[in-house]
């Protein structure tokens, strides 16, 4: 199983750099040829032609997009990633302050995505033809059609009227002075409704696979063999079923991580999370080009890195996953 | 006697009842008064702000966004600052000055208690340094156009360790006004950079807080990333109020980084933010108001924007001067334009009510600039179609729409901000009154750089935009009003005016910033308004009502339509 599972894994590595130099280059062409720069907005602030002009040579924005490209791709190559307009810092460290939250979140949301979806999927599984169950399916259909955007919104006016929870942000400035537990306590309420906003969709997505696979591995003979060997209806579904239906399941977790990246973007706007969705957002708006680009890059090496390891989790509990991208 | 008895008893009664009800009257007093008064002591604790985005820099001379010049609002001082209540200019590091008979010579005489946050005492080395440092073509400072005039540099001089000569190169009408732009910076700390060329560098926003130092009321203590600010009251801040007490007021202020305006008034909601930076928007207005009621809430009507949108044709390089799309360019086609749109509906629709009808750049509120003689032009639907026919657009075929003389339909462009609902709104009202009068109209929306972008190239029909106004005075909008302006909007950067009109706008404001008569100054920029009412390169539909939202507990604001509303006078604000 090692032996095929380790050219698999570094072919799907070689991949993931092939996406995130492809991304990243991407991402910095199309913010060169948008309409616009990082220099109109000092448009309309008392700043002459002749100061915007020369701002734009500062910036290098009056290069061909080409030699821009050509000269950050080489920097690169050295992870240096170039300095951010908006920021004046290195795109590196700024990228890489951000993406750390926004692990934060999405190991959070998968988290509670999972401990929603997955017991919700064997229940409705076990019991496919009860009120119960169509009550599971009618809110996985429900959470799978309201994005996150709106769910963050809807959480966010919930938590104003109740205050049960702040309604964003990722501590309270007071809370430095808190102590280690009572700082982790603060990140902990505040990570709860973003966190909630991206993990109902994504938990949904997981109930409704768990269900259908479950239902399939609930049917096979050694499933009923082991059932008429009076095994436990719980036992059955959890211990035996449920490690048959998780190939499927398991395979879905990098596409779901891509779009917890791609929900992130919003969730972190409306919820002031300061993770890499926001940043990107706002080096899109500004069209701070190097931070783009880095954006991109680490966004890109997010979800190639969530798919590798699907993929390597898939291949470890189903060896014929590896034959056949051997194949 | 019964009545020689009882007239003690009753004087006793009517004097107790009396002195009751003084009692009353001074502790209602008392508590009416607590609104807005300062603590009697200092109040000390901490007040909470949203702002939309973060700091670019804690290097004023190179940032201009709006939270890097709120932080340096906060954290320092200039010599002079405009009262944003009054728009008038009011002493600050320099506590008087007086100005030599040539007229260009200002002689400030600086607090001679000010120190920066460090304790170092600031002398008027500080200020010829901070003046040098931003007009150094090494550090390349937006501040710079600001501080100079016609071209060249003031010149800013050390008489003393106390006293600072300002030399401008000609007479300006504004005066110290524009001493208001520039930080006093701490020469001590920054010299050594802008001596090697890299004071552009210099305090970013990794810079620990502790090696940043300045002359305002509070001190950076600490910076989250895409979280929060934290200011501390500066220990050596110079000035105090009326009755000698220390300002600032608050131990703390914290500014939390919400990019999205919904949550900024959901955070208000659950008391999490004392206060937003930014005006209520018409359609939280509603619910701020509800809120007001139930006394959680105190929301403040400040009258009418100093600013609004407008509709401008392109009447750049790129505009269609020939042809038969030559109609676009034409003068009769803004006024009837001006004219098909039922300002009030406009109000009604895209304020939500919150706004007054306006004809021109210079609304009500800017008191003392604006022309009351210039009228807003009326909605009048039917000289709009007139107007319209007379630069040959009319409805040759009987389909109720309009066609140019070569047939083809009349339509153009109509270009707006995505996500500006103000300004979609707005484009909006403009296509269904300009349908009524049968001329066709494709609204696009664009982002903010594409928008400006297309104005900056001329590659547009019309655009709907706006701009924010920074200051009252007219002198402080030159790259709007001048021909060779950068945001000139219908056609901006001219080498030399390409119209008469505006040749003759040039030439007026040139000599309204040089007048210092106020008297005359105001007279020359009516008559520009005169002009450009005549002209109508810009159209201008409505300027909205400005309403603050900020918690019960915020004592001392005085709020005001100019950024930033509430915190410009930070100094004095408390919290109960």
């Amino acid at each position: 199983m090692t032996h095929d599972l380790i050219p698999f894994l570094v072919r799907r590595a070689l991949f993931a750099l092939v996406l995130v130099v492809v991304v990243s280059s991407g991402a910095l062409v199309l913010a060169r040829l948008a309409p616009g720069d990082f220099v109109t907005e000092q448009v309309g602030q008392g700043a002459d032609l002749a100061t915007l002009a020369a701002e734009r040579a500062r910036l290098g924005l009056d290069r061909p997009v080409a030699a821009s490209w050509a000269e950050w791709i080489g920097a690169a190559a050295r992870l240096d990633f170039g300095v951010s307009f908006r920021y004046g810092r290195p795109v590196a460290g700024l990228v890489a302050e951000r993406t750390g939250n926004t692990l934060l979140l999405a190991v959070a949301a998968l988290g509670a995505a999972t401990a929603i979806g997955l017991p919700l999927g064997v229940f409705a599984a076990r019991r496919p033809r009860t009120a119960a169950a169509a009550l599971v399916r009618a809110a996985s259909f429900a959470a799978l059609s309201v994005p996150p955007l709106v769910l963050a919104l809807l959480l966010a006016w919930l938590a104003a009227r109740t205050g049960w929870l702040p309604t964003g942000g990722m501590g309270r400035a007071a809370a430095a002075d808190a102590g280690l537990a009572g700082r982790a306590f603060d990140l902990a309420r505040h990570l709860v409704l973003p966190a909630l906003a991206l993990a109902l969709p994504v938990g949904a997505t997981l109930e409704r696979l768990a269900t259908r696979a479950l239902a399939g591995a609930l049917a096979e003979p050694c499933v009923a063999a082991a059932r008429a060997r009076g095994l436990d209806e719980g036992r059955l579904a959890w211990r035996h079923a449920l490690r048959l239906a998780a190939a499927p399941v398991v395979a879905v977790y990098g596409l779901v991580a891509g779009g917890l990246l791609s929900g992130s973007f919003a969730v972190e706007v409306v919820t002031a999370w300061p993770g890499l969705g926001r940043l990107f957002y706002e080096a899109l708006v500004a069209r701070d080009v190097p931070l783009v680009a880095g954006c991109a890059a680490a966004s890109a090496a997010l979800v190639a890195l969530a798919t590798l390891a699907a993929d390597a989790a898939a291949a470890w509990a189903d060896p014929r996953v590896a034959q056949g991208g051997a194949a | 006697m019964s009545t020689a008895r009882s007239l003690p008893r009753a004087l006793l009664v009517a004097g107790a009842l009396l002195l009751l009800s003084i009692g009353l009257a001074v502790w209602l007093l008392r508590g009416a008064g607590r609104v807005d008064a300062p603590p009697a002591r200092p109040g000390g604790g901490t007040l909470t702000a949203t702002v939309r985005s973060e700091p670019r820099s804690f290097n004023r001379l190179v940032a201009i966004d709006r939270t890097s010049a709120l932080v340096a609002q906060l954290t320092h001082a200039r010599l002079v600052r405009v009262n944003l209540a009054t728009h008038e200019v009011e002493p600050y590091l320099a506590e008087r000055w007086t100005r030599d008979d040539d007229g260009l010579t200002w002689v400030l005489e600086l607090a001679r208690e000010a120190r920066f946050s460090d304790g170092t005492p600031c002398t008027a080395d500080d200020v010829v340094f901070s003046a040098r440092a931003a007009l150094d073509p090494r550090v390349k400072s937006p501040l710079a156009p600001a501080l100079t005039i016609g071209g060249e540099p003031l010149v800013v001089e050390s008489r003393g360790a106390h006293t600072v000569v300002v030399r401008f190169p000609s007479p300006y009408g504004p005066g110290l006004r524009l001493l208001d732009a520039l930080p006093i910076l701490p020469r001590h700390r920054l010299e050594a950079a802008l001596e090697a060329g890299t004071l552009r560098e210099a305090w970013s926003v990794t810079t620990p807080p502790a090696e940043l130092a300045g002359l305002g009321p509070f001190v950076l203590e600490e910076y989250r990333a895409g979280e929060h600010l934290v200011f501390a009251r500066n220990p050596h801040y110079f000035r105090k109020d009326e009755r000698g007490q220390a300002l600032p007021y608050l131990d703390r202020l914290v500014l939390t980084v919400v990019p999205s305006q919904d949550a900024e008034i959901l955070r208000l909601e659950a008391g999490e933010t004392d206060l937003v930076t930014d005006m209520v928007r018409a359609e939280d207005l509603a619910r701020v108001r509800r809120l007001a009621a139930a006394g959680q809430l105190a929301l403040h009507d400040l009258g009418v924007a100093l600013d609004s949108d407008f509709l401008v044709f392109n009447l750049g390089p790129g505009a269609p001067r020939s042809g038969p799309r030559a109609w676009l360019t034409r003068r009769e086609l803004r006024h009837a334009v001006s004219m098909a749109v039922d300002r009030q509906r406009f109000v009604d629709t895209v304020f939500l009510g919150a706004a007054v009808p306006v004809g021109g750049p210079v609304t009500p509120a800017n008191r003392r600039w604006f022309d009351p003689s210039v009228p807003v032009p009326a909605y009048d639907p039917e000289r709009a179609a007139a107007l319209l026919s007379g630069v040959g657009l009319r409805d040759r075929d009987g389909d109720g729409w309009l066609e140019q003389p070569d047939g083809r339909p009349a339509r153009f462009t109509l270009v707006t901000q995505k996500g500006n609902t103000v300004r979609e709104r707005g484009a909006v009202v403009v296509q269904e009154a300009l349908a009524a009068v049968g001329l066709g109209v494709d609204v696009v929306t664009l982002e903010q750089p594409a928008v400006i972008d297309r104005l900056m190239k001329g590659q547009y029909d019309a655009i709907h935009f706006g701009s924010l106004a920074s200051d009252t005075d007219p002198a402080s909008h030159l790259d709007y009003w001048l021909s060779r302006g950068a945001f000139h909007p219908w056609h901006p950067g001219q080498a030399s005016p390409a119209t008469e009109w505006e040749a003759r706008i040039d030439a007026l404001m040139a000599r309204q910033v040089a007048t210092v008569d106020p008297v005359a100054r105001r007279e020359i920029f009516f008559e520009v308004q005169g002009i450009f009412a005549e002209q109508l390169p810009a159209i201008y539909f409505a300027a909205p009502r400005v309403h603050v939202a900020m918690s019960a507990r915020v004592g001392g604001a005085r709020p005001a339509v100019l950024n930033p509303m509430v915190l410009w006078n930070a100094e004095r604000l408390s919290v109960r």
